[in-house]
């Protein structure tokens, strides 16, 4: 007990330290660079997930290509992804970045995928019956439909390159992973554990908005029904 | 489909009836071209339906489904401007719209805000039914759109359903496997068999008085002479005086009527009920004379002689009551009576305005 009380302080510590919070090497800087690779790989990420998982959600065409690429994300160990990239492609920003892209792509397009094609075939029916376009039945009853998945997919996704960017630092790229590698190299305790609290804490942050957005985003309809009349 | 053919009159209610697998959904289907027949034509108001685009022609023809597939994310008034915002009218004229069709299919205004997973099942099919009427169509087609709700709830459907359609006069195809709603709700006929062919196309009057063959015959059931029963109106049924008397005939008279039973009349010949002459006492008035109760007396003014032969089997001296606006009595008649030759009701065609003719080998998915 006294012990993790220990670790607290020294975390507090670190965090509360002005030289934290200017410069190269501080906190607001690293940040500012994980959330650029984060952000970058997932915006990638969801631009090829997305439409694949729509397009074969939608048409049903390659639902067991995806299946495939749904089973070989499950086999393979995210982080062993990252190091293969970067051992194979060499230590700058593109390979990280693709590693990256490739880890966050599964999540999306399966969620995607499933979002799509587990639109009720009643309500798809009635959507073209009515007098939709193949677009509108996509953009106007299924993506509606299956936004609560492709969320949960895109969380999924980002909470994954979150905590997998800290892998960039070992390229020497920066970000939050910076100071856990430097604090392993120089065994400086302090600094392996502050970085990670801050890594952690991006992520919940992240879960967070996920939450808040959904509520937003999300129709109620689609929720459990709150009273029956 | 094999070589079908039917032609199907304007603001009239088309019902196709089938065992499953004869394609009636099929037929349906090929009208909105959600299915495209492999050879022949569809034609709506004289115009080959290939002629439109697919999207622009189902927005111009109302769609019901069995268990409704309205859309789960929006609310119940989104959902019935859908054709509406569809066409391109504006998000307030389209809601307006919406919240009258809400009225025409007698759900209250409450439920516009509510999503569809807050209503019950009937509730939720009347919302399918006002979703294609949004825009107005002059046809609508529905593939069992009552089947998927207990019997109580699809009745008032029904009857709901029936009210609407005199005040609209849409031409709509109906599909169900259910002969009794196909009777109840059809102005004409259509019944398929196993495979996609037409076994007949008449009106419900003539598919139970005179079933094209066996199989027709079996479909529409052994009870079809009862049911027929159901389109002859009770003015039309031959009826006698019969053996009614005021309350102040004395019991003498009653017994010289000569009949086993008596029906007893106030003032203004209301009945009151039957008296059993073997019960009878010595003297005094009918008024003294413990009565049998009417079971139920039959109108001649709106029901059917269906009812009055009901009314026949429930009475305890098997003798129906028809009476008039005023329920006074006005004749009697037995069951053997009331089912002597009702005669035949030809329908009437009106304009024929679609026309489906489909051969060769479609789909069939009844």
């Amino acid at each position: 007990m006294n012990d993790f009380l220990n670790q607290i302080r020294l975390v507090a510590d670190w965090l509360t330290s002005p030289a934290q919070w200017h410069g190269d090497d501080g906190i607001p800087h690293r940040l500012a660079q994980h959330l650029v690779y984060s952000g970058l790989s997932l915006f990638f990420a969801a631009l090829i997930g997305l439409t694949l998982g729509l397009l074969v959600g939608h048409t049903g065409r390659g639902s067991f290509a995806v299946a495939s690429v749904a089973n070989l994300a499950r086999a393979i160990p995210t982080f062993g992804l990252v190091v293969l990239v970067v051992t194979v492609a060499g230590l700058s920003t593109t390979p990280v970045l693709i590693a990256l892209v490739a880890l966050a792509i599964p999540p999306i397009l399966i969620n995607t995928f499933e979002g799509v094609r587990g639109v009720d075939p009643d309500t798809r029916d009635a959507a073209r019956g009515v007098g939709m376009t193949e677009w509108e039945v996509l953009l106007r009853v299924e993506v509606p439909m299956a936004l609560p998945l492709i969320l949960l997919g895109l969380r999924v996704a980002a909470i994954q390159v979150v905590a997998t960017a800290t892998v960039a630092a070992y390229p020497g790229l920066g970000g939050l992973g910076r100071f856990i590698v430097d604090g392993l190299s120089r065994n400086d305790y302090q600094l392996v554990i502050g970085g990670s609290t801050v890594v952690v804490a991006l992520a919940l942050v992240v879960q967070v908005a996920f939450t808040a957005l959904r509520r937003v985003i999300v129709s109620p309809g689609l929720l459990a029904p709150a009273s029956k009349p | 489909m094999d070589h079908l053919s039917l032609e199907l009159a304007e603001g009239g209610l088309t019902v196709l009836v089938g065992p499953s697998g004869c394609g009636k959904t099929t037929t349906l289907r090929m009208v909105n071209r959600m299915v495209e027949p492999t050879a022949g034509t569809v034609s709506l108001r004289g115009k080959d339906i290939r002629e439109v685009n697919a999207p622009e022609l189902r927005r111009g023809i109302g769609y019901v489904i069995q268990h409704a597939g309205l859309f789960p994310h929006r609310t119940i008034l989104d959902n019935i401007a859908t054709v509406p915002l569809l066409l391109g009218w504006s998000r307030k004229k389209a809601r307006a719209r919406a919240a009258e069709l809400l009225e025409l299919v007698g759900l209250p205004s409450e439920m516009a805000k509510r999503y569809p997973n807050q209503l019950s099942g009937g509730q939720q099919q009347r919302v399918g039914v006002a979703r294609a009427l949004g825009a107005d169509p002059p046809v609508l087609l529905m593939d069992e759109p009552f089947s998927a709700v207990d019997p109580i709830v699809r009745a008032e459907l029904q009857a709901e359903f029936i009210r609407l359609q005199k005040e609209l006069h849409k031409t709509i195809v109906f599909v169900t496997h259910d002969i009794d709603e196909a009777i109840k709700l059809g102005d004409k006929i259509a019944v398929f068999r196993t495979g996609g062919k037409l076994a007949q196309f008449d009106t419900p009057e003539r598919l139970l008085a005179d079933p094209a063959d066996d199989f027709v015959a079996g479909f529409v059931g052994h009870d079809r002479g009862i049911r027929r029963l159901s389109f002859v109106n009770a003015a039309d049924v031959p009826l006698r005086d019969g053996p009614v008397l005021p309350v102040a005939s004395s019991v003498a008279s009653a017994r010289a009527v000569g009949e086993p039973w008596v029906l007893v009349v106030d003032a203004g010949r209301r009945p009151l009920g039957w008296a059993s002459v073997a019960g009878l006492p010595e003297g005094g008035t009918l008024a003294d004379v413990p009565l049998a109760p009417l079971g139920h007396t039959f109108s001649l003014v709106g029901d059917s002689a269906r009812a009055a032969l009901d009314s026949a089997l429930l009475s305890p001296a098997r003798l129906a009551v028809g009476v008039d606006t005023h329920g006074a009595v006005v004749g009697v008649a037995d069951a053997h009576e009331l089912s002597a030759g009702p005669a035949d009701t030809a329908g009437t065609d009106a304009d024929a305005v679609g026309a489906v003719v489909a051969d060769g080998a479609g789909g069939g998915i009844g």
